[in-house]
């Protein structure tokens, strides 16, 4: 994106310190960030594959490696070999070789099965499920955390591309005017009006959305919004006597866009961030909810809480779920209202 | 089941369309000419003969030796409160949308037919006709009518409305051509020789012809006069009369939220020998619940009178609920001898790589079906081993599905090539490719991503990537009647007495003349081979039960060797949890319902005894209780009774 490029101005810079004086939402970026850190490296932390699997002497870390059948570690088969009870085993064996599992230690997918236990199991620590396991014995922890994982890419790329096509439409209609002004604003009334849920529900009736489809799909219905504030900011910007200094002295039409328009109008896109992030996380869960999101079997939020609400006598699936969305979206609430008051211009403006 | 039409654009468009639907004032039609035309176009399937043509040597038959197989204690009256997940969209019977759900309460399990067959012993038994024959080349069954038997409005039944029934499916105005040539085929021709005989002759003999022919239903002309272009309209919402007992009366469709049906007054056939304990409600509600967990909750409170509780959660988590340990509610696992639904995988066989029998053998050792019987249905339902099985006397029973053995489905899979092994430990060939093969299958059932999660991860385990493409209802549907499945999770609703081939194996239904894969038919293997069609041609003419058997017996052979299908779960029983004063047969003939049906409901056994509703009412409000009464009832071992109390 070419706004990586932009050099932040000092009154940015001073919003930004501001934020970080605003207690709650500053923490709450830090807890968020940390939880998007640790989403990174979630092989590590929430995985069926060892850490390190030390046997006969030699030294395996399967986490992003290749993978290794039960046959490597002298398991009589020839799938992937289940870490959990080779550790069992060799700890069994006593023969100094080990197996380091991650703090959690089960994958999204697998189902955990015990005989004469019918899934879904309570919260058990002994179990290591620590919030317990879905209606198809999968580990709910690692479902959510991955489920956040996914949701994040989603959010990133949904923000990118909402900004993206909001900001050129919203930049063109406000910096050119006129006729371009006045045909775009048009057609984004009507594009706007076209029902979003109906239309995901049919797409996603033919065909069975991936990241990349769900995405285009709720960006494209999404990015409407945008093109207003763009639009007036634009306006506003190219009003101002800067902007007419720099065309006086020659800048050509990006020039005045990319290096006059657009930083200026960055704080005001910047307060809208934490929202759309917030959107995009609700609206995934919601279409995962309702059955037209990311295919099964993706862990994923929407489709967790689903299970939850369809049985409630296993009160630890959608407590958690539930949970977590309210916790993720508050933060997210709590880092938006924080930067909203940073980059509040009543700080900054006197009325006569 | 995935025969019922489109749910979810079908709605949409429902709610857009909705609006601007106008009411026009209809024309009046008579179409008697067109009609008559019609017969003159066709003389050799429409035949007008006299009593003279008859053969003078039929042995006519009246089934006066049959037993009855209702409970005489069964009392009339009452009303049954029932639900089904979706408005009927039509109260037709031919056109469009006319295969849901609804259509059996109406229709199947209502009008009457020529002759029925015994559910116990599978003898015939009159109905509208009271005796009938077989010519001697067994092509031809002559039928007299009951001189008693009339419609709902009480006109009397006449040979010619069977001409008009069958005009009315297969005329010019209907768009179907399936069921249009379905017809064409299977029925050679129509005659009446006066206005109470009539024959139907079938295209070859046949070893139920009788049965197909008996089938026949009658349509009034008067009602059907108006029938033209514009029929699907005109008749949406229209009940015909009926010969049945019961029938829907106008103002007792309520659209979206329910529909009544009322017992025929004075039905003609209310103190026939086979109907006198039968179709015992004096009205049958039908109401909308599109939720299974809001309706159980509705039977809960007993709004509704029965409900079904095969899924063990509801058997067991669900059904412990105060109603049930009270005995207000008794519960019923009822063994059936219905032949058991082709539930499972269909390999689509033009698809690589499951044109290698090698891949489709692997596939079935990699499939754990145990696993998912176990986990999910808590080993109460069984593996189902072959297709079409459970026909009583036209399965091999010797024929067992293939087990989930990694081993097995690895050896499967390197004969077929795939002897590398990805990082994610998936096979694949030294060419590099994946053995990864995606299953279609309906998500409008939670249940079914679950199970495909189970069994995705137990393929993982033989190096086999089960790829998951879980669509709605409708699309699913579509794309398997578009052949664009590579395997399709398909469940089809069978009949007895003779299993079908032909829709599934017939190259007829794979491809056309040309070699096109033809769309829109039943063979969603994409399976076409000579001696498999000549085969399918002999279960469908046997005139013999040695020859139908010898025929499927091959064809569940092939099928297995070839392992284009993949056989998951059956279910024995049914199970039926009803509040007490559903009543239903414990006599020596009847243990709760015949053995041979898909669904006790449907042969109306059941009545309802407002006494007892009225005594339950009492006992609920003062918080009295009756034994509690779960009940296993399996016809081929009469003594296993139950382990719960006996009935109150």
């Amino acid at each position: 994106m070419a706004s990586l490029r932009f050099r932040l101005n000092p009154q940015t810079q001073r919003r930004l310190n501001r934020f970080r004086g605003i207690r709650r939402g500053y923490l709450s970026f830090l807890v968020l960030a940390a939880l998007a850190l640790l989403s990174v490296f979630g092989e590590v932390l929430v995985n069926s594959r060892a850490l390190v699997v030390r046997y006969q002497g030699r030294y395996y870390f399967p986490t992003y490696g290749a993978f290794h059948p039960g046959s490597d570690f002298g398991e009589g088969y020839s799938y992937e070999t289940n870490y959990r009870h080779l550790g069992q085993r060799l700890a069994k064996e006593g023969s100094g070789d080990w197996v380091l599992m991650p703090p959690v230690p089960f994958n999204a997918y697998e189902n955990d099965f015990r005989p004469g236990v019918y899934p879904p199991t309570a919260p058990s620590a002994a179990e290591r499920h620590y919030l317990g396991t879905d209606t198809t014995g999968r580990d709910i922890l690692a479902r959510l955390f991955y489920g956040f994982r996914i949701a994040l890419i989603f959010a990133a790329f949904y923000i990118g591309f909402v900004y993206g096509l909001g900001i050129a439409v919203g930049c063109a209609m406000g910096f050119f005017g006129g006729k371009v002004d006045l045909l775009g604003q048009r057609l984004v009334e009507i594009w706007s009006n076209l029902p979003f849920l109906y239309i995901v529900i049919i797409v996603a009736s033919l065909v069975r959305p991936d990241l990349t489809l769900l995405v285009i799909i709720t960006g494209l219905f999404s990015w409407t919004g945008m093109t207003y504030y763009m639009r007036t900011a634009t306006y506003r910007e190219k009003a101002r006597d800067y902007v007419a200094a720099a065309e006086v002295l020659g800048a050509s039409t990006s020039r005045i866009i990319f290096r006059h328009i657009l930083p200026n109008t960055l704080s005001m896109l910047v307060t809208f961030v934490p929202f759309t992030l917030a959107a995009a996380i609700s609206s995934l869960t919601a279409l995962d909810f309702l059955g037209f999101g990311l295919p099964v079997p993706t862990p994923s939020w929407g489709a967790l809480l689903h299970q939850g609400t369809a049985n409630l006598d296993a009160p630890w699936i959608v407590s958690s779920v539930f949970v977590s969305i309210v916790l993720v979206l508050s933060l997210v609430t709590f880092v938006g209202e924080a930067i909203r008051e940073a980059f509040d211009p009543k700080r900054f403006t006197t009325y006569e | 089941m995935n025969l019922s039409a489109p749910r979810t654009l079908a709605l949409l468009a429902a709610l857009a369309f909705s609006g601007c639907a106008k009411k026009e004032v209809e024309a009046v039609i008579d179409n008697t000419q067109e009609v008559q035309a019609y017969y003159k176009a066709h003389p050799d399937f429409f035949k007008f003969a006299t009593r003279a043509d008859l053969p003078k040597d039929l042995a006519w038959q009246d089934g006066h030796d049959v037993p009855e197989f209702a409970a005489p204690e069964a009392k009339r009256g009452g009303t049954l409160h029932a639900y089904v997940d979706d408005f009927p969209r039509t109260l037709r019977f031919v056109g469009p949308d006319t295969n849901g759900t609804f259509r059996p309460y109406i229709l199947d399990d209502n009008a009457l037919t020529l002759i029925q067959r015994q559910p116990n012993t599978g003898q015939y038994y009159p109905a509208l006709a009271s005796s009938w024959a077989v010519s001697k080349d067994g092509r031809t069954i002559y039928f007299r009518l009951d001189p008693e038997a009339r419609y709902s409005d009480g006109s009397p039944i006449h040979a010619r409305d069977f001409l008009i029934g069958v005009y009315l499916r297969i005329s010019d105005h209907i768009v179907n051509p399936y069921s249009k040539q379905y017809f064409r085929e299977s029925i050679a021709q129509v005659a009446m020789y006066d206005d109470h005989t009539l024959s139907v002759s079938l295209p070859e003999a046949k070893i139920y012809a009788p049965m197909i022919a008996g089938s026949l239903t009658p349509s009034p002309p008067g009602f059907y006069a108006a029938y033209g272009s514009d029929y699907s309209e005109r008749y949406q919402w229209k009940f015909p009369p009926t010969t049945g007992a019961y029938e829907v009366l106008q103002g007792d469709i309520v659209k979206g939220a329910s529909i009544t049906q009322t017992r025929v007054k004075n039905w003609w056939a209310r103190d026939r020998k086979f109907y006198r304990y039968r179709f015992n409600p004096d009205k049958i509600v039908s109401t909308v619940v599109r939720d299974e967990s809001k309706a159980f909750e509705l039977f809960r409170a007993g709004e509704l009178d029965t409900f079904y509780l095969n899924r063990p959660e509801l058997w067991y988590e669900k059904s412990e609920i105060d109603p049930v340990y009270k005995g207000y509610i008794e519960r019923v696992q009822v063994y059936t001898r219905y032949p058991k639904v082709p539930r499972g995988l269909y390999l689509n066989v033009i698809k690589p790589p499951l044109n290698d029998r090698n891949v489709r053998i692997g596939i079935q050792h990699s499939l754990n079906w145990q696993k998912v019987i176990d986990v999910l249905f808590r080993g109460d339902y069984r593996r189902l081993d072959a297709f079409n099985e459970g026909y009583v006397n036209f399965s091999d029973p010797s024929l067992k599905a293939r087990p989930y053995s990694i081993n097995l489905a690895r050896d499967a899979f390197h004969t077929a090539g795939y002897t590398a092994e990805g990082r994610d430990g998936i096979l694949t060939k030294p060419d590099g490719s994946r053995l990864s093969v995606a299953v279609t299958y309906s998500s409008t059932l939670p249940l079914f991503d679950r199970m495909f999660a189970i069994l995705r991860e137990e393929a993982k385990a033989c190096g086999f990537d089960l790829r998951l493409d879980g669509l709605e209802d409708t699309v699913a549907y579509k794309k398997e009647m578009q052949k664009q499945h590579e395997m399709m999770f398909e469940s089809w609703l069978i009949t007895p007495p003779v299993p079908d081939f032909h829709e599934f194996l017939h190259s007829s239904n794979a491809h056309d003349e040309k070699g096109n894969v033809k769309t829109q038919t039943n063979n969603l293997f994409g399976w076409a081979r000579p001696d498999t069609d000549l085969l399918c041609d002999q279960v469908r003419t046997g005139r013999t039960a040695e020859e139908i058997r010898d025929a499927t017996s091959q064809l569940q052979h092939i099928m297995h060797d070839e392992a284009i299908f993949a056989p998951s779960y059956a279910v024995d029983f049914m199970r039926i949890g009803s509040w007490r004063w559903v009543r239903w047969p414990d006599c020596t003939t009847t243990r709760y319902c015949p053995p041979v049906v898909y669904d006790p409901h449907e042969v109306y056994v059941f009545w309802i005894d407002e006494r007892v509703r009225a005594e339950t009412r009492d006992a609920r409000r003062t918080g009295k209780g009756f034994p509690e009464s779960t009940k296993v009832i399996n016809p081929d071992q009469p003594n296993t009774e139950s382990a719960a109390p006996a009935n109150p």
